[in-house]
């Protein structure tokens, strides 16, 4: 109790956004921490630990994000989370050769 | 990484006497011996793994240029030295011409990006044919560390 | 007979009769239970979900194996939203305070998250409702114990009707039956087209509303090229059509039967015909079209299907999957060919002139931890099979030296870690920038191969943006210049003796098959579905012939001219055709 909590800021990178396959990537590693993890956009909190929660923020590519890990091992969960937002990649691009 | 990080000034050899593969190796290797920046009893193990990776593939990557190098566990952090040969060396380079310029790396097996990230700043920064040029026309160990502090200060294109 | 406009996301026609599949859903009235049954309710719902995740694993690995693992991940998502605590927190409390069914409690509890996104602005998110019915769907078929299996199998050739498929209806596709596909919502990027396209499925999207008024066992006629649905058509469409369907299968069938043929020509010359793929389950469409090998395996697929990067293990087992369903035939695995904001997304500053910029080889050779696992991966899958490594965009001796530079010493890492590799996994590049051309003399006493990248070097030729209309009439692959380059990167490669094939689009279109045989080349790597094609051409051609055209068109200086002479010469050779 009383512990203070990690807070990153993240912009959702890929075009098609916070959708369902980056949703899971993200509440994958959130679930490896003891820590509490919310996530929150425009003054709406969720919970990290749950891929519907995180889907209904309906995060687009650009949306600020903000992550709030509390609990014994803050900051590495906080780094992990915010590696796993900027490894978000396009899925709907064009080759070249 | 910067050339500081990993480049042993006391090792460095601006008159390579050596004339062919085995003997520059054996000299550059001596030479971090002699600086304390790897330890006698290993130097052994060190050129003969040095000499088994090159029969994998040269590290004469063309222009005059090796970088001979290898992991070994005695090392604790990312150890190299730079050597000059006015003469040149044959050393079986990718384009077939002779090597002026030595970078010998050694680094510990368990950090295999520190040697990649030094060779990676060796390439880019040969890429500038200034640097190349000045490197090779270098008399002293001082020009070295000089052209060396340069390129870090990112004096140099690309 | 009425015409439905949609949008076409795999081409095709078929028809056949229609089967509709929205009505069959169960509906869930608002009922309750007595305090006495929650207990047992709440042990209903628990095995119900287990039998859900259970289903979705299944369709995860079956999806997986017969399309890939990037159609596969979206379950591993559903398998999450199934396992969500908060989901069935929201659940079990309505089943232990409010006393609902398990069917009432998932239909409410769905309801909230369905709802939620039908009104999302962003087109693309809105189309997640979807996931959420489909999971929605699998819980009340358990629940009410139907059997979610038998939903799409169909008894006689039929055309799907559907608002929106969900991933677990398309994997539960019958295969035998189903001949196309038509909904009411979706756009390119959905499932229903993803999957369509990859099975090959004639298929129509976004159709609207207007879908709904057509019953079971109507006739229709999708045409998957025009994105049309036709509804109950009358004799003469159906004739028309016919004859379209009847058109398809000839030229599929005649082409099939080159299949086992050897691509040589009149006089003789063997040329090889190798095929261009992305995905590995297209190893089933270059052992069907009879590819003699995988001249080109494009491997961005690792990096834009996934929601981070691959590992060393993610890069092996593709590799390892083509190389054992191409039974021993060369494959030529390409390494990563993007730019760099492709890979970093805004973590990387956008560049002026991003085909001018990090990109390719340039990009792996300043990324190398990524490109370690790659070459690693490569290293390791080069003992299963006939395996090169083709590096891209290649600019500078330098570039190739550094980049065969990590391989040797990922050689020596494999072999202190007693690894297989071959020693000898031969190194090849691909000639798409006119310096390589220019100094092709030089790479070549450094490397065993080369293939020659047509579509980026008339792009990096002739300075055109193909994409540009402005000016995109310039970019033309019979530009004089672009030829003489071709020719070049030929000539050198055989005066060193070593390999080359030619692998951009250029060599998949058959008016320029008898120019490239003129021009010398003997291998061609095209995308899977034009070998038959040009295995006819090389067929049907001589050499000679074929030397007569190119000293024609070697003495031309316009490219408009030689594509004529070009469409000429390939109208003479199939006439009835043209």
């Amino acid at each position: 109790m009383g512990e203070e909590s990690i807070i990153r800021k993240v912009v959702v990178p890929n075009r098609q956004g916070l959708h369902a396959r980056p949703a899971n990537m993200f509440v994958k590693v959130a679930l490896q921490y003891q820590s509490q993890v919310e996530i929150a956009r425009d003054g709406l909190t969720v919970s990290g630990k749950s891929i519907l929660d995180v889907m209904t923020l309906a995060a687009e590519q650009g949306t600020e994000l903000t992550i709030i890990v509390t609990g014994p091992d803050a900051e590495t969960a906080a780094n992990a989370l915010v590696e796993v937002v900027r490894r978000f990649v396009e899925e709907d691009e064009e080759e070249g050769e | 990484m910067k050339f500081a990080d990993f480049i042993s000034v006391k090792a460095i050899k601006p008159e390579l006497a050596s004339k062919d593969k085995e003997a520059v190796i054996r000299e550059l290797a001596g030479s971090l011996v002699a600086s304390g920046d790897i330890m006698e009893d290993s130097a052994e193990s060190i050129i003969k793994a040095i000499l088994k990776r090159e029969e994998l593939g040269s590290t004469g990557i063309g222009r005059g240029i090796a970088v001979p190098h290898t992991k070994h566990p005695s090392v604790e952090k990312l150890v190299g030295t730079v050597g000059v040969s006015t003469e040149g060396v044959d050393f079986n380079s990718l384009d077939g011409e002779s090597v002026h310029l030595f970078f010998l790396l050694v680094s510990p097996p368990d950090r295999p990006g520190d040697h990649l990230r030094a060779l990676e700043n060796i390439s880019r920064q040969l890429r500038d044919d200034m640097f190349c040029k000045f490197l090779k026309q270098s008399k002293s160990v001082e020009d070295i560390k000089t052209l060396l502090d340069e390129a870090d200060n990112n004096q140099f294109g690309s | 007979m009425r015409v439905l406009q949609g949008i076409a996301v795999s081409p095709g026609v078929a028809i056949a009769k229609a089967m509709v599949v929205d009505d069959q859903q169960p509906r869930v009235t608002r009922r309750f239970i007595s305090r006495a049954n929650v207990d047992a309710e709440l042990k209903r719902l628990s095995g119900a979900m287990d039998l859900v995740a259970e289903q979705i694993q299944a369709s995860q690995d079956e999806v997986a194996v017969e399309l890939g693992d990037q159609y596969g991940a979206i379950f591993s998502a559903h398998l999450q939203m199934v396992r969500d605590e908060k989901l069935n927190e929201s659940l079990i409390d309505s089943i232990r305070y409010r006393h609902y069914t398990a069917e009432y409690a998932v239909s409410q509890s769905f309801a909230r998250y369905i709802q939620f996104f039908e009104r999302v602005p962003n087109p693309f998110l809105r189309e997640r409702a979807g996931d959420f019915r489909d999971i929605e769907q699998r819980l009340l078929n358990v629940l009410f114990g139907a059997d979610a299996k038998k939903k799409l199998a169909a008894k006689q050739p039929s055309i799907v009707l559907a608002n929106d498929l969900t991933p677990s209806e398309m994997a539960n596709l019958d295969r035998v039956n189903i001949r196309g596909i038509v909904t009411e919502v979706g756009g390119p990027g959905s499932h229903s087209a993803i999957v369509a396209e990859a099975l090959e499925l004639p298929a129509v999207v976004g159709v609207g509303a207007n879908l709904r008024d057509i019953q079971t066992d109507t006739m229709l006629i999708i045409d998957g090229h025009q994105g049309r649905v036709i509804v109950s058509p009358d004799e003469e469409t159906i004739a028309r059509y016919e004859k379209e369907v009847e058109q398809q299968r000839q030229t599929k069938i005649r082409l099939r039967g080159l299949r086992d043929l050897p691509a040589i020509t009149t006089d003789g010359e063997t040329i090889t015909l190798m095929a261009n793929i992305e995905f590995p389950h297209e190893a089933d469409a270059c052992i069907e079209r009879g590819a003699s090998g995988v001249g080109l395996y494009r491997t961005e697929f690792l990096y834009l299907g996934q929601d981070c990067e691959p590992t060393e293990e993610d890069h092996y087992q593709v590799y390892a999957k083509v190389i054992r369903d191409m039974q021993g035939s060369p494959i030529v695995i390409r390494t990563l060919d993007l730019g760099a904001d492709k890979i970093f997304g805004e973590d990387h500053p956008p560049e002026q002139n991003p085909f001018l910029g990090l990109r390719s080889i340039r990009l792996s050779l300043r990324n190398t931890d990524q490109f370690r696992r790659q070459l690693r991966a490569i290293l390791r899958a080069s003992v299963l099979g006939d395996v090169s490594v083709m590096f891209p965009l290649v600019s500078t001796l330098h570039e190739l030296r550094q980049a065969k530079m990590l391989l040797s010493d990922l050689m020596e890492d494999l072999e202190e870690q007693s690894i297989a590799f071959n020693r000898d996994l031969k190194v090849g590049i691909m000639v798409e920038v006119p310096s390589s051309v220019v100094m092709l003399d030089r790479f070549a006493r450094e490397i065993d191969f080369i293939s020659i990248g047509t579509n980026d070097l008339v792009q990096y030729t002739l300075a055109v943006d193909r994409n540009n209309p402005d000016v995109a009439a310039l970019y033309n692959s019979c530009d004089p210049a672009v030829l003489r380059l071709i020719q070049m990167a030929a000539d050198s490669a055989q005066k060193a003796k070593i390999d080359v094939t030619l692998c951009g689009q250029m060599g998949g279109n058959p008016v320029y098959t008898m120019l490239l045989i003129g021009m010398g080349l003997r291998s061609l790597s095209v995308t899977p579905s034009a070998i038959p094609e040009i295995k006819q051409i090389c067929r049907t051609v001589s050499t000679e012939k074929c030397r007569e055209l190119a000293a024609r068109v070697r003495d031309m200086d316009n490219a408009w001219e030689i594509k004529r002479l070009l469409r000429e010469h390939l109208r003479q050779l199939f006439p009835d055709e043209a």
